[in-house]
Parts: C-alpha cells; structure tokens; sequence
C-alpha cells in the first residue's frame, strides 16, 4: 500500500450555517439532518470512502457535539483500522489569547500539526457543508496528471447565482488564470465548489508563509493563480450547498423528485445509524388501512395513518388518521395528531403537532418572517426541536416556532404569517 | 458481575416442512418481520432478560446464522461477561462410527459442549428453541424456577387440544393459580392428547440435573429434549414445573404457519408488535443500515403493510410485508404476501399470497399465487434467485426451487396449482 500516492482528507466542518436558523441551534451545520436518515456531512464523508481515501482529519468549532458523537469512531465509513482513521481536530487554545479560527486557511494552520504528523504527497480540503457525489480519486488523478500545485473543483451554476461563490477563469488546459471571490459583476459561471486538492508540501508552505492569510478563498488561492500552477477540475454531477432554508428544502425535495436527482443508496452514502441511539431498531413502516401516501420518502419506524405527499420523513414519525402533510420534511419522531395539517414546512426532532393543528396555514407565501427575513421569504415555516403545536393552533406561512415551546408559549391560536413563538 | 444463567439455543435444524425457505439456511436465520430474522425474537428476549451469556448450537448451513450473530453487539453481547458462542459440531472420535460427531439431536448437541457449559459455571441453564415468536421475560420463569426449587421449569401455553398432538403435552396442577405448578403427566407429540398445556420448548435446568440426565441419555439411541428428556426427568420422579405463559406465541413450521405469523404483524393492533417488543436485529447483516428510507412514488397505494428501507414503490401494495430492496413497479399488484429482500415485482403483476425468497426478480404481468381477492388458498412459495420471465402465471400453492436456469420459464408458462417446479 505504501508505494502507492496517498491524499490525506481535511474536512472542514465548522461552520455556523446561521441561515439555517433553528435548525442549527444545537448542532453543526454538517450535522443538520437530510433525506430522512442522513446527516449532511455523510455526503461528503461517503465521498472520501467511496474515493479510497482512509485518512481524514474532522476540523469542528461551532456546537461539535452532535458532529462528534455522528462520526463516533469513523467506523460507518470504513475509516477504522491500522491504517485508516477519523480524527477530530477541535480548535485548542495556542499562545494567543483568541485562537478561534479565523477563517478556513486559519483554521488549517492551527492544525498544521496534524498536517505534518500525517505526511502525505496530497491534501483534499473539502467542506461538511454540501450535498452531492463525487470521486476524489478522479480529481487527485487529473492533479497528479497536471502537476499541480493546487486543483480547485468546479462546476457551472446559473450567472444569477454566481455572486455566492469563489468564481475561476479558465485556460483550454482548465489552468485558471484569473480568480474572483464572489463577484458581483462576474465574468464567467464557472463557480469554485470548495473542494481543493493541494500538493502537500506546496499547502504547508503556503500556510508557513504568512499567518494573516486566514482564508483560502480570499487570500491563499489568488496569490496562488497568480504565482503557481493551479487547475480547475470540472464537475458535471449533482452538487449542492444547503445553506439556506430554501436550498435546504429543495435539496430534500430532490431526494423524491421523479428522476432522483439525489439517490443516496445509489451514491453509496452511509451515516452512522447508532449515533441516533435507537434508530438502528426501528421497525419496517407501519402503513394503516386508509392511508395516501405519493411521491414521498418514508423512513423505517414511520407509522402512517394518514395522508403524505412531496415530504420527507425521517425514522419513527407518525402521521395519525386525517391527517395531511404536504410539501414538508419531518425529522426523527415527529408526531402529527388526527385530523392535523402539515405544509411546507420543515419540523427538528420530536416535534409534536396535536390534533387538528395546522402548520402552514393560508396561501399567502409573501410576507417573510419578521425577525429573520432573509432566512424566510419563500412560504417554509419552520418548527424547532421538540417543540408542541396544541390542539386547534393554526400557524401561517414563514412562522418560526422555536424548539421546545409547549401550550403556555402560544399567546393566541393563529399565528399569522411571518411570527415568531 | 458474572451472569449466573447461561443460555443455549437450539437453532441447528433445518424444518423440512418451510421447504424451499430453508434450503439455504437454518430455520432460524430465515427472515421475519420485514427486516429481521426468526431467531432475533429470542435474542431480543434474551437482551430485555438481561441474561448475557449465549451460546447458539449450530450445524446446518450455520453460515447464514453466523453471519447474522456477527459479534453479538446488535444484542449488546459484548463486554468483559457478555457474550455470544456459536458451537458448530466437530469431529472428536477417531475411528467411532459414522456421524457420532454430527449433534444427533438437540440432547445431543448441549453434551457434546459440556465442556463449554462447565466452564461459566451457570447458576441455571436456559434452553430454548430459536424458532419461534414470541415476547418473554425469561427472569420471570427464572425466578419461579428458585421460588419452586425445581430441578427443571418449563414454560407452557395453553392451547387448543385440536393441535395438540404436534407438541409436548402436560398436565399441570394449579399449585400456583394462575403462576404455575408441578408438572404431572408429560407426553410427547400424544396422539390422542389428553390436556392442553403446549410446550415452549423454555428449559431451565439445574446444572447438576442436567449434567447427570444428558450422560445417561448417552447410553440411550434418541437424544431430543421433548421426547428424551423431559419423560426421563419425568420418570426418575424429578421436580419438573410448568411456567404458564398467556402471551402471543407465533409458529414458524410450516408454509402456512409461517405465513400467519407473519399476517399477525399487520393490523391496527397487531399481535406482534416488534416496536413495542424491542425487537433487535443486526443492521450489518446484508447491509440494511445502508438501505435508504423508502420511495413511495406517484400512484403507489400502500396499505395496512411493512415496508422497509430500500423498498421503492410504485404500485400497490395490501396486506403485505416488504423487506428492503423491494421494488413494485407500476400497475403491479401485491396482497397479503411476504416479499424478501431484494424482490423485483414488475409491472402490472399480480401477487397474492404469496412468499418470495430473496433476491428474485419478475418481468411484467406475472401472477403468483391465489386468485386477487381471496386469502383461502394455499400459499405460493419462490425460492431464492429465480428470474420468472413476462406473463408467466404460477398458480395458488405451487412451489419455485431456488436457483432455476432461466430457459424454465420459455417451457413452464404456466405452474399448475400445487404443482413443485424443481
């Protein structure tokens, strides 16, 4: 095995994810919930296993706990054995007083020890953040071909869409020749995926040369274009970062679409079904007599009485006779009560929506929610973890219901578009 | 703390009457529940006891078993005093007659690793079968076990002296009301049964008592608990209690039994409730952890039925247990059928009671078993890996072998009723 190239992984998986709103209140973004039995991190975990790659450093910051109790000890995506492992590299307090990191690059450099404990001829950096199916060993191949010093995974997105990332020119040998950090007026669709494959010496030299370059994006990789040789390798596949409610929803929506645009099994994506305690237990699905169920994803542990459309539902919810849920994701053991409605929306765990409430009242999917409006603007209304919908309660679109409100935190029975409980 | 009961389970056999099912694999490994196999109803008991040191006798076709046990952590048998053996027969004498080192019967299997059970110097030993369904709280037998001071306890369930012909059959005195009591008469498969206490096949010895009956019963040419055994114990005059169970209890031995435990999941209150149960099986075995959450898609009607991960449906879907991998394509139909793992239905076929082994795949507009809409006749069983070709019609209570050359289907369009198709 030793003769052979070896890439070490770096997965940066820090991140607030703020736009997520509630449903990063008590965990990483890599952490949130998806397609039912998945984490968002098992995308990019299942990536490095699936690609060959064995030895992984984990960089956490914001809320790791549930992150690390996720990964546990790697075992689910094979990373256990002599010469396989899962590290994970929190932030530690160095000689300065705030050694928080700073930014992506920062962040690396506080674990440079890592780096240079594990020597390796490559270094794949990726995020924890993004849903998609990708092999590594085809990027590390086109690097190793191209002599690289950096390669920087890249893809088309729509012109509209560009100003959120890292955008490369590129030459006829895909050698990129200009760089802007997200631009406002930009000049190409060719959009950086924030995956990079950097030689390793070349990466701890550049992390050595000066300590104030805190970001990979903004300072490390146009000092690199502009002096080194630095690819851009295409991506054609499904890729997606969730960071906002919106694309969050649609992603899972993508899970049922028609075509599968997003198929898990099929990606050989694997989670860690012990880290949910139980749920490696739960039975098949429960279907009743008079049940209508259409395009949906039912997860084991689900008993359904009622009827389900367009939504995903993770392990062990029930939806009780009556009831209707519509255009919605349901996380681990929620509870819909008879005759209760459920629409665009978007439930943390254990959620408990009593009889005849109804979550996504009216048709007005206009007025965004009052205190965060650019988390909630499109008509998802979101419902945090073990939080209780009474009897009756009608909630609007854009609400936002924070976890573990019970029956005292709700001052009247409708709850109009854009409130917050 | 050490364990003090050790407990063996009995899942050698092969049932002749499951037939196909069990061509490949113990009867105890044999899928149940739409994710799990038989023996993980006594594992799970076994768990929710909290009795931790498990041996399984094992010696047909253990590989399906084995590899089911895995380590044994799916039941949290592993630690410093947990733990699950698996003891396969081996060979021992030299130039002894022929087949002396194959367990001649279930006696015989628990002597020839006497060793092993001496060894943890149980407190009891807990002998049970891995074959059936059932809910029990082993520590409740056990402890009537001491209250009594028995040599050896036996759980029974009261039964329909109809069918009581194919079990052990007792007598019990009311000693204990409704608790138990003393076993008076025991009868093994009566042919004209004379009471209605069924055993369990749940044993638990006094290790001495135990150790002295299985070396006399060396000497004897039969070497079966219920029919060796017990009358031994029986005869030597032995204290021997009965344990009444009032539970569910599900047969797994024939076809039709099978089927019927299985019909017993479904329904609003079903009488095998495997969330309520604590049912465990090993998510490692055939991948099922991997398996992604169910796809029901546009024009799938599902109803009172289990579906698993990794089923994807498009079609309909009644009264029926799908395991993961299932797909129903479009038009097709399922009723009251059990689907293993990794059946492709194609579209527009019909299925009605029915049993599919794993892993076998159906071209469009294939019927199966009984005419759509009733639920009398008798079940259709597949064995495993068949590739049943378009418009094939197999009818009610006919048999598949596994494994069938493809070229059948061009000469067997159709399989008459009953009919074995080998």
């Amino acid at each position: 095995m030793r003769n052979k190239k070896e890439a070490l992984v770096l997965l940066l998986a820090g991140g607030v994810g703020s736009r997520l709103n509630i449903l990063v209140q008590s965990r990483a973004k890599p952490a949130v919930p998806f397609a039912g039995m998945y984490r968002i991190i098992d995308f990019s975990l299942s990536n490095v296993m699936n690609s060959g790659l064995t030895k992984v450093g984990v960089l956490t910051q914001y809320k790791p706990l549930s992150l690390m109790r996720h990964l546990g000890t790697g075992e689910s995506w094979d990373f256990t054995g002599r010469s396989r492992g899962v590290k994970i590299l929190p932030p530690h307090t160095g000689f300065k007083d705030s050694d928080w990191y700073k930014g992506t690059a920062d962040a690396v450099r506080q674990n440079i020890d890592f780096l240079e404990k594990n020597p390796a001829d490559e270094v794949v950096l990726l995020s924890g953040d993004h849903i998609y199916n990708m092999d590594f060993d085809a990027m590390l191949g086109f690097h190793r071909h191209k002599k690289a010093d950096v390669t920087i995974g890249m893809m088309v997105v729509p012109m509209s869409e560009i100003h959120q990332f890292g955008a490369g020119i590129v030459d006829k040998e895909n050698r990129i020749i200009d760089w802007e950090e997200k631009p406002e007026n930009p000049k190409t669709n060719l959009a950086s995926m924030g995956i990079y494959v950097f030689d390793y010496k070349y990466l701890l030299d550049s992390l050595y040369r000066d300590r104030k370059e805190f970001d990979f994006g903004m300072h490390i990789l146009p000092r690199a274009i502009n002096n080194d040789n630095v690819f851009g390798y295409p991506f054609y596949g499904y890729w997606r970062d969730v960071g906002t409610i919106q694309s969050y929803w649609e992603a899972n929506m993508d899970v049922i679409s028609r075509d599968s645009a997003i198929s898990p099994e099929a990606w050989g994506i694997r989670t860690n079904i012990e880290a949910e305690g139980r749920a490696a237990d739960y039975a098949p699905a429960r279907y009743g007599y008079n049940t209508k169920i259409r395009c949906s994803m039912i997860s084991a542990g689900c008993v359904i009485r009622g009827t389900v459309e367009n939504s995903v539902l993770a392990p062990g919810v029930v939806v009780e006779e009556g009831a209707v849920v519509r255009d919605s994701i349901l996380f681990t053991d929620c509870r819909v009560g008879k005759n209760a409605q459920v629409d665009l929306t978007i439930c943390d765990k254990r959620v408990n929506i009593r009889n005849s409430a109804i979550v996504g009242a009216g048709e007005n999917h206009k007025i965004p929610n009052i205190l965060h409006p650019t988390h909630l603007y499109t008509g998802i209304t979101l419902v945090g973890k073990e939080a209780v919908v009474p009897d009756g309660v009608s909630i609007g679109r854009n609400c936002i219901i924070n976890s573990h409100s019970d029956d005292k935190s709700y001052l009247a029975k409708n709850i109009e578009d854009g409130e917050t409980v | 703390m050490k364990p003090s009961t050790l407990a063996m389970i009995l899942a050698g056999s092969r049932v002749d009457e499951l037939d196909v099912l069990t061509y490949y694999r113990p009867k105890s490994a044999v899928p149940f529940g739409g994710f799990a196999r038989v023996i993980d109803f006594p594992l799970s008991n076994l768990l929710h006891s909290g009795i931790e040191q498990i041996a399984i006798l094992s010696q047909y076709r253990s590989y399906s078993l084995i590899n089911h046990i895995g380590t044994g952590a799916a039941w949290d048998m592993i630690g410093r005093h947990r733990g699950i053996s698996i003891l396969p027969p081996f060979k021992d004498n030299e130039d002894g007659e022929v087949g002396a080192d194959w367990y001649r019967g279930t006696a015989d299997a628990v002597y020839k690793n006497m060793d092993f059970v001496k060894y943890h110097k149980p407190e009891e030993i807990l002998i049970i079968s891995g074959d059936h369904i059932y809910k029990m709280d082993y520590q409740e037998v056990i402890s009537y076990h001491h209250k009594k001071d028995a040599d050896l306890t036996i759980a029974f369930l009261k039964i329909a002296r109809s069918e009581a012909e194919r079990f052990g059959i007792a007598t019990i005195d009311d000693e204990d009301g409704e608790q138990g009591g003393r076993v008076l008469k025991y009868w093994e498969k009566p042919e004209n049964p004379q009471a209605d206490w069924a055993s369990l096949t749940v044993l638990i010895f006094k290790p001495e008592v135990l150790y002295e009956v299985l070396q006399k019963n060396q000497a004897t040419d039969s070497y079966e608990f219920g029919k060796d055994i017990i009358p031994q114990l029986m005869a030597e005059g032995k204290k021997v209690y009965g344990y009444k169970y009032k539970g569910y209890w599900g047969y797994t031995r024939t076809v039709e039994e099978y089927w019927q435990s299985n019909m017993d999941l479904l329904g609003d209150n079903p009488q095998i409730d495997m969330e309520a149960w604590g049912l465990r099986t090993n998510m490692d075995h055939r991948g099922i952890c991997d398996a992604q959450p169910a796809l029901i898609r546009d024009g799938a009607n599902v109803t009172n039925s289990l579906v698993y991960n990794g089923c994807v449906v498009e079609g309909t879907v009644q009264n029926s247990i799908l395991f993961p991998g299932v797909q129903v394509a479009k038009g097709a139909v399922v009723g009251n059928s059990v689907l293993f793992f990794n059946n492709k239905v194609g579209e527009n076929c019909i299925f009605n009671k029915v049993i599919t082994d794993v892993n076998s795949t159906f071209g469009k507009s294939v019927c199966v078993g009984s005419a759509i809409g009733t639920v009398g006749g008798r079940v259709t069983v597949v064995g495993w890996n068949n590739h049943v070709t378009d418009s094939v019609a197999i009818e009610e209570g006919a048999t598949i072998y596994p494994n069938l050359p493809p070229e059948t289907w061009s000469e067997h369009n159709i399989v008459k009723a009953g009919e074995v198709l080998k």
